[in-house]
Parts: structure tokens; sequence; C-alpha cells
């Protein structure tokens, strides 16, 4: 309002004359300069040294057979892309300190150095670029991790009459309960049939209720990367589809006294028929 | 009130100065309090208030679990005295004391207790002096680091053993939690301490803190804590971790106590010190010093002492309500009788994040600090200095239950909450390109704290993206809880709170002592334990990403290899550390005499004389010209400007 008030008050101002190059002259006219080349040759060298370290970093992530659920290799993807998104930054950063030591004047001794540097108290472009590239990458960061939890939330807590459409696979209902320092796991669907070993089918979605007997217990299933506490007096959820077969780990991952270290247990992913023999053997009822 | 006409006068530059009316005689016991007596005062008091409480607590006192209450009754009244009487035998309580029988401290006590012509005895008694409450804060520091320190190479030991189980698990896990909450309290008045306030005052151009007696009672209150927290390990230990969630701990055996009580104390002290340094620098600074012309370092400290401030309430209620809980039978954490572990959870948390960026911001501020001195250019932008530290300071408080994703709480919670963690990535961004901007073709002049800087800078890197990680949610169902989040956190309290508080000695170290930090020893120790930290932590990282969780100390064979690796580094850490300890040590008593202003900085604290009299400065400061005024025009800038400003003047725009 205030602005085209001004402008009809006050006859438009003629264009300041200027030499001051334009921005894109001014980064143009900056890149030539040697140092400015250097570092950014020096970012993309540690950008590259950094990528493969990371992955090999990463890799240990498979070990032990990991990922055997969508969720655990959504999770690993995330990782992958925010260590890609991560690196280009701290590449720059590490250039820019290996640089200061190695190209900028290195200067020792006990007096303070005579020769000042070049007193920059700030750069516009340099601050709107920086500010701007890490906003955005801050933005897609969080645009990515909500779009993932809404997905893997979907997953696991996705709700039962849904899942029982015609030709989806029926779904399993675990109680899991921690006490210090054991897991039970308890099938409704079976009779109340009780295991301290986690037997979960394979392509069917299993639905978690953990609760804990005495102090917080964190059930954690490694491979199928999913983790809930088990808080005393009252009941969490979580979900899962295993799609491997093969032997995965349960760990505590709350610290719950004296034998923490020793709460673990086995969580044996078998095929349709495998599970129902096992059910069957155990003595619990025939799923319908 | 009548003008006192026997008020005593006294000549100052020929001119006869009235001077304010003293109630009550100089002297007396005051001044033969010291750590000594403070010393037989607590232990005395303790073991009266413990045979007391034991003679007249009924053998048969227990709670609704039948365990017997006497011994909690008798260590509650042994730590209880020991508060008491240490603080009553080093003469805390004098002020209070006196105005009770209608004196005052006099004028001559005041100077005495700011420990004028004491010499060294004035480093064992409550004097107000803010440098010897820096120093004293720094031996402080000094020692729990150590203790805490020491409990950390038995830990890698225990976790390197891995054929063997060197400790009972009882005793392992009261030793992470020391650990932890020792460091913890250690790194929180690391930089804030010794140099909040040894350095504070001088640069911002005052005589003193403003509350010099508050000063003393915020430091022997730390005193008083310590050993609280180490008795506890003798009576139990802390075998919860240093976040002790409920209801484990109200498992655990009477030396919680020792740790709520610590709490307790030391969240006063942290009230007591923050109020302490806000004042000062709100309301102390030389004439002259605006907003602008505050160098950031005082930002910095600022910041910590709010987040603090509004920070440390939430964890001291959290410890008094679970005493309560073990003391007098409520049931606020315990779900058996309605309580809810969600409450202490949060109430833990609310302290639990401010608390990283009150260790983290002050080392972040001595880098941008000292980086202008030894770069001989000023800092690329202050105002985004400034904007980050405040930026970090508003979402500080907004973000906590990041650390409670996978307790099931508040599922949907998770949503907001990543989103405040990961908007932390961007005021966080605005030190790092102040820190690059001022590194940018500088010349460096590569003295200790300088290159100290540098590992602070690489740590935080690796620390923050990391960081980044834990902050999304499904990430964090896969890492939380795991050595992953461990390693996280001691790139950044360790890797960069640590390092900075390092470098900020070494830096302050000419003013506060009179001599140089050994270049050379100093050098040596400080990068072996960068080379130490980076192999321990790294391979902790990989153990994290291989699935082990935290605070076991019996694993799968597989994470074998990973905590091989991280225990080699733990003991060059340790090596590096009692290199570094040595180089401090040996140049405190004989290193190189420096001059009033080693560093050629332009800041106030270097302007006055070393060792820095008692009043600081002769005549106090005006300040006329921004902080960090060094370097010379940028030739190629410079052109620009003055032909922009030709044409804008040749134009006639204002």
């Amino acid at each position: 309002m205030s602005g085209t008030n001004a402008s009809t008050l006050t006859p438009e101002e003629p264009e300041a004359p200027t030499n001051r190059p334009p921005s894109m002259r001014r980064i143009k006219l900056w890149l030539q300069r040697p140092y400015a080349r250097k570092v950014l040759i020096l970012t993309v060298l540690i950008g590259f040294l950094l990528l493969p370290l990371c992955w090999l970093l990463l890799a240990a992530m498979n070990q032990t057979g990991a990922p055997a659920s969508d969720i655990m290799k959504d999770i690993e993807q995330t990782i992958f892309v925010f260590t890609l998104v991560s690196i280009p930054i701290t590449a720059f950063v590490f250039a820019v300190l290996l640089y200061s030591l190695l190209g900028w004047r290195r200067v020792t001794g006990d007096e303070p150095p005579m020769q000042d540097s070049p007193a920059i108290r700030t750069n516009t472009i340099g601050v709107i670029l920086w500010t701007g590239v890490s906003s955005l990458l801050a933005f897609f960061l969080v645009v990515w991790g909500l779009i993932e939890l809404a997905q893997i939330t979907a997953n696991s807590y996705g709700s039962i009459s849904a899942d029982e459409q015609p030709g989806q696979p029926k779904s399993e209902i675990i109680n899991v309960t921690g006490q210090q320092w054991v897991w039970t796991f308890e099938y409704p669907q079976h009779d109340g049939l009780t295991s301290d070993v986690l037997y979960m089918p394979l392509d069917r979605p299993v639905y978690f209720n953990v609760t804990s007997k005495d102090v917080i217990h964190s059930f954690w299933a490694v491979e199928l990367g999913i983790k809930i506490d088990a808080n005393p007096g009252a009941i969490t959820q979580t979900g899962v589809t295993a799609n491997k077969v093969g032997t995965f780990n349960v760990r505590c991952a709350e610290l719950c006294g004296m034998h923490h270290a020793y709460m673990q247990t086995e969580i044996r992913v078998l095929e349709q028929d495998g599970f129902d023999s096992w059910v069957r053997e155990s003595g619990g009822k025939k799923t319908s | 009130m009548s003008v006192d006409t026997a008020t005593e006068t006294k000549r100052v530059f020929g001119v006869e100065v009235p001077q304010p009316r003293q109630f009550g005689a100089s002297g007396g016991i005051m001044r033969r309090l010291n750590f000594g007596t403070g010393l037989i005062g607590g232990i005395g008091l303790a073991a009266i208030a413990g045979w007391v409480t034991a003679i007249i607590t009924p053998s048969s006192a227990s709670n609704d679990t039948f365990a017997p209450m006497e011994p909690t009754y008798v260590y509650l009244a042994v730590l209880l005295g020991w508060a008491i009487g240490f603080m009553l035998g080093i003469g805390a309580f004098v002020g209070p004391l006196r105005w009770v029988v209608g004196r005052d401290i006099t004028h001559d006590d005041a100077e005495y207790m700011a420990g004028k012509d004491l010499g060294r005895a004035r480093y064992w008694k409550y004097t107000t002096d803010h440098k010897v409450v820096g120093i004293q804060y720094l031996i402080a520091t000094m020692l729990l680091l150590g203790f805490a320190g020491l409990l950390a190479m038995l830990i890698r030991t225990e976790l390197g053993m891995t054929w063997a189980e060197l400790f009972s698990p009882s005793f392992y896990n009261s030793m992470i939690g020391t650990h932890g909450i020792a460091m913890i309290i250690a790194m929180i008045v690391a930089v804030t301490g010794p140099l909040g306030n040894f350095i504070v005052p001088m640069m911002i151009g005052a005589r003193d803190m403003a509350y010099p007696r508050l000063n003393a009672l915020s430091l022997w209150l730390l005193v008083a804590a310590i050993p609280m927290l180490i008795s506890s390990m003798f009576m139990g230990g802390i075998q919860d971790g240093w976040s002790v969630y409920q209801p484990l701990a109200s498992q655990a055996p009477i030396g919680m106590l020792g740790y709520q009580l610590t709490i307790i104390t030391f969240a006063i002290s942290t009230a007591i010190a923050s109020v302490n340094l806000m004042t000062t620098i709100l309301t102390m600074r030389a004439k002259g010093m605006t907003w602008s012309r505050t160098p950031i370092f005082v930002y910095g400290i600022f910041a910590a002492s709010l987040m603090g401030l509004y920070a440390f309430p939430f964890f001291q209620y959290s410890q008094i309500l679970g005493l309560s809980d073990r003391v007098f039978n409520t049931s606020f954490f315990n779900p058996l009788n309605g309580g809810s572990v969600w409450l202490y959870e949060n109430l833990f948390w609310l302290l639990g994040h401010p608390e990283v960026y009150v260790i983290i911001i002050p080392s972040a501020a001595v880098a941008l600090e000292l980086m202008p001195v030894f770069l001989r250019k000023p800092l690329f932008s202050f105002n985004f200095a400034v904007a980050g530290i405040v930026g970090v300071v508003a979402l500080s408080g907004l973000v906590w239950a990041h650390h409670m994703y996978m307790t099931g709480w508040a599922p949907a919670a998770n949503y907001p909450f990543m989103l405040s963690t990961e908007m932390i990535s961007i005021p966080v961004g605005f030190l790092v390109l102040v820190a690059i901007g001022t590194f940018w073709r500088g010349t460096a002049w590569t003295r200790l704290p300088l290159m100290a800087i540098y590992a602070v800078i690489f740590n935080k890197m690796i620390g923050g993206v990391t960081g980044i990680y834990l902050s999304d949610v499904p990430v964090d169902q896969y890492f939380h809880g795991s050595m992953f989040v461990v390693a996280h956190f001691h790139y950044m309290l360790m890797g960069a709170g640590l390092f900075g508080a390092m470098a900020g000695i070494a830096f302050f170290f000419p003013k506060m002592t009179g001599r140089i930090l050994d270049e050379r020893v100093g050098s040596i120790g400080l990068w072996t334990a960068f080379i130490g930290f980076q192999i321990t932590f790294m391979s902790m990282f990989v153990a994290g990403l291989q699935g082990q969780p935290r605070r076991v100390l019996q694993f799968d064979s597989q994470f074998n290899i990973s905590n091989w690796i991280s225990t080699i580094g733990a003991y060059v850490i340790g090596i590096g550390m009692l290199i570094f300890l040595a180089a401090i040590i040996t140049s405190w008593r004989s290193g190189a005499i420096a001059g009033s202003n080693p560093w050629g900085s332009k800041s106030l604290e270097w302007q006055t004389e070393t060792p820095v009299p008692l009043e600081n400065f002769p005549v106090l400061p005006v300040v006329t010209e921004r902080p960090y005024d060094y370097g010379v025009p940028d030739p190629y800038e410079a052109e620009l400007d003055a032909r922009d400003q030709d044409l804008t003047e040749k134009a006639g725009i204002k």
C-alpha cells in the first residue's frame, strides 16, 4: 500500500548508474580466482573420497542378513540418501579447512604475525548462497523424512480390517512381553501359544502389541528394522512384514538392569507351511 | 533517615569522600575458614546426622515392598549433613549469619573475601574474586574429567576384553552411569566455569561479577556435589545409565540417592551461576560496549546460561520427584500405583537436549572468538554468528522428544519433533558459515589454540551430519539405543565440546596463569588424543551400524573387531590426554613467562596487565570500535566499494 503511494508521490528515480558487475557476473569473476577454483576442485576430490568411505561404513548394516523387510530397506535407503546429501557440504567445509592450512599463507613463530589478512566482514552473495542451499537441503531432508515416516507408520500400524480384504494375506498378531531379562511372545490367534523365540510367517503382516512386566525395555527386531519401547503399564504397537526366510535377532535396546546385555533372542522367519507346522507341533491351533 | 555525622571519609584525589557505614566489626571467625574447615564441617555434620538418624529410625521401618528403609534414611542424612556442613565450614553462610545478628560484611571483610593480599591461600577459601573462582572451576573440572575419564578407560577395557568378564554386570552398569553423569557435569562447566568466570568480566570491561558471593557459592556447591556423586559408587552405584530412567531407578540400590542429591545440588549451582553471568553481561559491560561491539564469546556464554537456567529445573524436579518416590513412598513414576514412566522421560529430556547446546555453544563461541586473533581478520558476518546462537537457543527447548521417538509416548508427535530437530541444522549452519568465512583467505598463525579449532570443526561436522540421521524417525528406528548414538554424541560433546574447551584453555592460559602453554608437548597431546578419538568413535559408528545395542558388557562375536579397535583408540586418547595434562601442569609451574598480550589480541581482557590485578583495570575502559578489527581492507572489495560509493554519490542517492 505504502509502496504504491510512494511511487505515485515521487517520480521514479533513475536507475543508479554503476560499474559494479551484476551478481552472476561477480560469481563468474570470482570463479576465475585461482584459490576459488582450487577450493572447489578440492571439494570434489574430498567428496569422491568420502563417498566410498561412507559406503564401506554403511555396509556394516547388512552383516547379518538385513534388510529382511521393506521397512529396513526403506531405512537403509534413507541413510544412503542422507549420506549423499551431506557429503557435498561436509566436503566443502573440509576443503576450506585443508586449503586454509595448505593454500592460503601459513605462519608460525612466537610473535603475532604483522601481515594482516583481508578484512572480509561479510559477503552478500556467499551468505545468500549458503543460507539458501543449507535451508533447501534441510527442507528436502525434512520432507523426505516425513513421507518416509508416514509410509513406515502405515506399514506398522495398518488397520487390521483393511488388511483382510480379499486377496490380502491375513495378518498375524503377536503379544510381546518384556521382563527382566527375557522376551515372551504370545500368539492370541493360536490359543495363546507362547514362545521365547519369535516365529514369524513370511510375507504376512505381523502386528506386535508390546508391553513390559517391570521396567522399560525396548523391543528391537534388528534386521527387520523395527523398534518400540516396552513400557510397564502401557501397550505400544508396531508391525512389519518379513520378506526373507532366515534367522534374525531381537535385542533389548533400553538399559533394563543387570542382565540387559543378555536380553536377546532369535527371530525365525518361516514359510507359511513351516510356520503352520511349528504352530501345530507347539500345541497351538492351526490358522484358519 | 538522618545523615550520620560519624560517617568516615576517605581522601580520594584530594577530595573527602564519605564512606559507606559499616555494621559490626571486621574479622572474626570467618577469616579462619577454608577448604580444610569445610571438610571438617562436612564430615563432622555427616557423621552426626547419620548417627542421629540411625538412632531415631525404628529398625522395622520398611516401604510398601517390605524393603528396609533405614539405610536409605541414614545415607540421605549423611549426604545432606555433608553438603550443609561443608558449606557451613567453608564460610558460605557468613553473610546471612551476620545479617541474623544485625551485622554485615564490612568493607575490610569484603576485601578479605576477594582474596586481597592472601597469596595462594585464596584458592583454598570461599573467595569472591572472579579470577580465583575461574581457576577453582578449572581445577574442579579437570579433577572431574580425570575421574570420569578413568571410568571411560575401565569401560573400554571391559568391552575390549571380549574373552573375559572383568567386572560384574552391576558394577559395569554403575560405571557407565557414573561416567555419563560425571562427564556431563564436567562438560557443562568446562567452558562456562573457568572461562566464563575468569574471562567474561574482563572481556566486557568489568571489575568483577555482578554477585561475587553468589559466584563463590556456585563453585563450592559444585565442589560439594562431587563427593556425593563419587560416594554413590560405593553405595551400590548408579546402575541405570546417566539418564536413570524410571522405574528401573527405583529398583536401584541406595547409591541412587547420591545421584539425585548431586543433581539437585548441581542444579542450584547452575541456576546461581547462570543468573550471575547473565546479570553481569547485561548490566556491567564497559561504556561504549554496545551489543554489536560485544565479543561473540560473551554471546555464547550468555546463551549457555540462559539455556541452563530454563532447562535445569526440569531435571531438578524429576530428581526431587524420584527422591520422593524412593524416600516417601510416593508414586510419580511407579506405573503399578498409577505413575507414569513417560512423565519422567519428558522431564529428563526437557533438560537433556538443551543441555547438549549448553555444552556445544560455549565451545563454538570459543572457536569463533579466537579465530580472528590467529587469522588476523575480522569475524565473517558477526550478525550471522549472533543469529546462529539465537536460533539454537530458540529451538533448543522445542526438540526434546526426539530422544523419545521410540518410546511410544506419542507417535503422532514424532512428525513435529522431527521438523523442529532438523530445523536446528539451519542456525548451526550459520555458525559453520561464520567459521569457514573467517578461514577464507586468512593467513593462519598455526599455534596450538587455532590448530585445536581445526579439530573441533572436523569433529563437529561429523557429529552434526550423524545428528541429522538420528533426527530422522525412520532411521532412528534402527539407530536408537545403539552404539551409533553413543558415537554421535561423543563426537558432539567430546569431539566438539572438550576439544573446544581445550582450545579455550590453551588460548586463555597466558592470561590465567601468566605463562605460555608448552606448544610442542601440548600439540603432541592434542593430536594424539584427536587420532585416538577418530579410531575409537569411527569404529563405534561401525558397531552401531552392525546393530550393537549400547550399555551392554557382553555382545555377539560379530561386534568383536569393532570393539577391539575402539578400545585401542580409547587408550590412545588416554595417552594423549595425559600428555596434554602434563603440558598444562609443567607450563603452569615453569612455563615461559607470557607478556600481557602474547597473541596480539584487540579484545579487552588482553589489555590489562598479567597477572591481572585485583579489580582487573586501573581505570575502567571505554570501547570505541567493533571487536575483531583486524585485517587490511580487501584490495578487490575495496576497489569495488569505492567505485560503488563514488557512483552512488554522483547519482545523488542517499
